[in-house]
């Protein structure tokens, strides 16, 4: 599937066409109803939306703010249709990077690429690709959601009537004209999902989504996402919640004090740091014999009695051999769990002082 | 840069002005006080006066209250934005920066114009409708000056809202600004003028010579160009500004002193894209 962004011959409208290389897609222009087809170029959409090939290029980026450096020579590339975590502490340069790959804040050096197209020298045709939704969201107080949208919806060349849909997609339906200055923070964060996702963007940027949301909240943005990306959608997010990156991203970034320690998958970094599952074994009765059985495996780090319960910190290898030893030295194994290392643990790791 | 982006936004600006009431308010405000000036205004005859005398006893309160609305609209346009977070969104669009301010000058400069169009206007109808000498021209040049001289300041607002951080600082530098050409620069230059002429030559009757100097820099004072322009263009027009008492020279015209304005407008609304485009947000 390539999506690619076309202009209407007569009114000179964006619009986003989505499909097969080589399939010829029947559009009209939602603005000026102008009928015609349009064929999925096969070279550009191989060479420019190509599984493998980065859809997010961010190279030595660099920002200083006086004497004080927010972002040191950071650089990761996130591929085509992949969920990328962006985490780190508070003040370890996310939003930084963030506004440098919009080209809101001006880097010292470094490039960012969107598709290819240099944000810094082309800002304006990279940036047809993308929908944002940063971490503080801010509408006009004096308009309704709908005004608020459809104005966001003229910009973007995106068709109005989707404004109507994404508002009641996102549960906001019943605001009618009530000023987007009224709403709860839960509302306006919703309503800033709906803006990113207008115009159905090849590229999400998405700061803090959840920040300030009920559970259903999160739970609404959470399946937007997982829906945008099931649609291709080439998806960067940064947030505190852990459990929800992990849950979603395919692979993580993450930053301290302005610099990148670390890139790859959950399980990948857990390997890099060592990190090794726990297996919880409870017993019917606990005994030392049980106890130094497992403590006496080879492979097997740590071991922690709590009742009739072991905590085993060992590699994931060593389970089979790990309820053998429980066996033979009577123990009655009434339950086993194994819990992998958390992006928690990962994250704790990597941005410790 | 795309001319639908720009109309996009300036249409915003207007909705959303017209959402907060900012225009009906401002519209009326304009109305009633010219009407009170027309049917109050006058010591030595009661009722209605004509166009001409209403835009003498307008002229004064214009000078100060044209340029504080101006100010007061366009203070926040860039730092209120970003300051609210919502430039953030309206810059990660495909929308250019440049694209961004002059829509916003753009809605604001027609925020502006309406309102003085819609309350001088309303009002000058209802004058006109109860007074036999009526000179529409001259009320028309009032109207089109007055627009000139809010255009300046929206633009001068426009600039200092990209320079500071903060949109209580810009507001701080918006009245600044107010006192600075209401107050401050024509007590200033009448200074400098008390303190390099021979007053005794004047006391003793004498007609007093204002050099060029004076008048060249009455130039950079919008106010000062506003009450001359009245005068030049429609005839003598009071004003509290000591400036404005002395003769306007025979070098200043009509043209110059529009001219002076419109590079007033140009001058501070690219200082604003030049300090916006570097801008981080």
């Amino acid at each position: 599937m390539a999506t690619q962004l076309v202009k209407c011959p007569t009114c000179k409208t964006t619009i986003t066409v989505s499909g097969e290389s080589g399939e010829k897609i029947f559009l009209t222009c939602p603005q000026c109803n102008q009928k015609g087809a349009f064929i999925i170029p096969e070279e550009k959409s191989a060479k420019t939306m190509g599984t493998n090939e980065a859809t997010i290029e961010v190279n030595g980026l660099t920002k200083s703010y006086n004497h004080f450096t927010a972002v040191n020579n950071v650089s990761f590339a996130v591929k085509k249709g992949e969920i990328f975590g962006f985490l780190g502490p508070n003040g370890a340069g996310k939003t930084t990077t963030i506004k440098a790959m919009l080209d809101l804040i001006h880097a010292n050096t470094g490039t960012i690429k969107i598709n290819g197209i240099d944000v810094r020298t082309h800002g304006k045709e990279a940036k047809k690709y993308v929908g944002y939704m940063p971490e503080k969201v801010a509408f006009y107080d004096n308009l309704t959601a709908l005004q608020n949208l459809r104005f966001y919806a003229e910009i973007k060349h995106a068709p109005k009537e989707e404004c109507i849909h994404l508002i009641e997609e996102f549960g906001l339906g019943d605001t009618g004209k009530k000023r987007v200055g009224k709403f709860s923070k839960g509302m306006v964060q919703r309503l800033g999902m709906a803006r990113a996702i207008l115009g159905n963007p090849p590229i999400l940027i998405l700061d803090e989504p959840s920040g300030g949301l009920d559970p259903r909240g999160v739970v609404l943005i959470r399946d937007k996402i997982l829906e945008m990306k099931k649609k291709g959608t080439t998806i960067f997010v940064s947030s505190h919640i852990l459990s929800e990156i992990q849950e979603i991203c395919d692979r993580v970034g993450i930053i301290n004090k302005g610099l990148l320690v670390a890139q790859d998958t959950v399980e990948g970094l857990s390997k890099k740091l060592n990190l090794k599952p726990q297996i919880t074994v409870t017993v019917g009765s606990m005994s030392a014999k049980i106890e130094n059985a497992v403590k006496k495996l080879p492979g097997v780090d740590s071991v922690k009695t709590q009742g009739n319960t072991l905590e085993i910190v060992c590699d994931g290898t060593m389970k089979a051999k790990v309820i053998l030893a429980i066996s033979t030295a009577g123990g009655n194994i009434q339950n086993i769990q194994t819990k992998e290392p958390s992006l928690e643990e990962v994250f704790m790791r990597y941005t410790e002082a | 840069m795309q001319t639908n982006v720009i109309l996009s936004i300036a249409k915003k600006e207007i909705m959303d002005n017209i959402r907060n009431k900012w225009i009906i308010l401002v519209s009326v405000m304009f109305a009633l006080l010219t009407l009170v000036v027309s049917y109050f205004g006058s010591l030595a005859s009661r009722g209605w006066q004509d166009l001409g005398f209403t835009i003498s006893g307008m002229a004064n309160l214009v000078t100060f209250l044209v340029p504080i609305i101006a100010l007061m609209l366009a203070y926040a346009a860039i730092i209120g934005e970003i300051e609210r977070g919502s430039m953030n969104s309206l810059l990660s669009l495909s929308a250019t920066r440049f694209e961004i301010i002059i829509g916003k000058f753009l809605g604001l400069a027609g925020v502006l114009c309406f309102t003085i169009i819609i309350g001088f206007g309303a009002a000058g109808l209802m004058i006109a409708a109860n007074v036999s000498n009526v000179n529409y021209a001259d009320y028309g040049i009032f109207i089109g000056a007055t627009m000139l001289l809010g255009l300046v300041f929206l633009s001068v607002a426009l600039f200092f809202s990209t320079i500071f951080n903060k949109r209580s600082t810009a507001m701080g530098g918006a009245i600044f600004l107010w006192f600075l050409f209401n107050i401050i620069l024509p007590i200033v230059f009448i200074g400098l003028l008390a303190a390099t002429i021979d007053i005794t030559k004047f006391a003793l009757g004498n007609p007093i010579v204002v050099p060029d100097w004076y008048h060249a820099l009455n130039l950079f004072n919008p106010t000062s160009v506003y009450s001359s322009l009245l005068t030049i263009a429609i005839g003598p027009v009071s004003s509290m500004n000591a400036s404005s008492m002395i003769p306007a020279p025979a070098w200043y015209s009509s043209g110059l002193l529009i001219g002076v304005l419109l590079a007033g407008i140009i001058v501070f609304f690219v200082l604003a894209v030049w300090r916006f485009q570097r801008k981080d947000i």
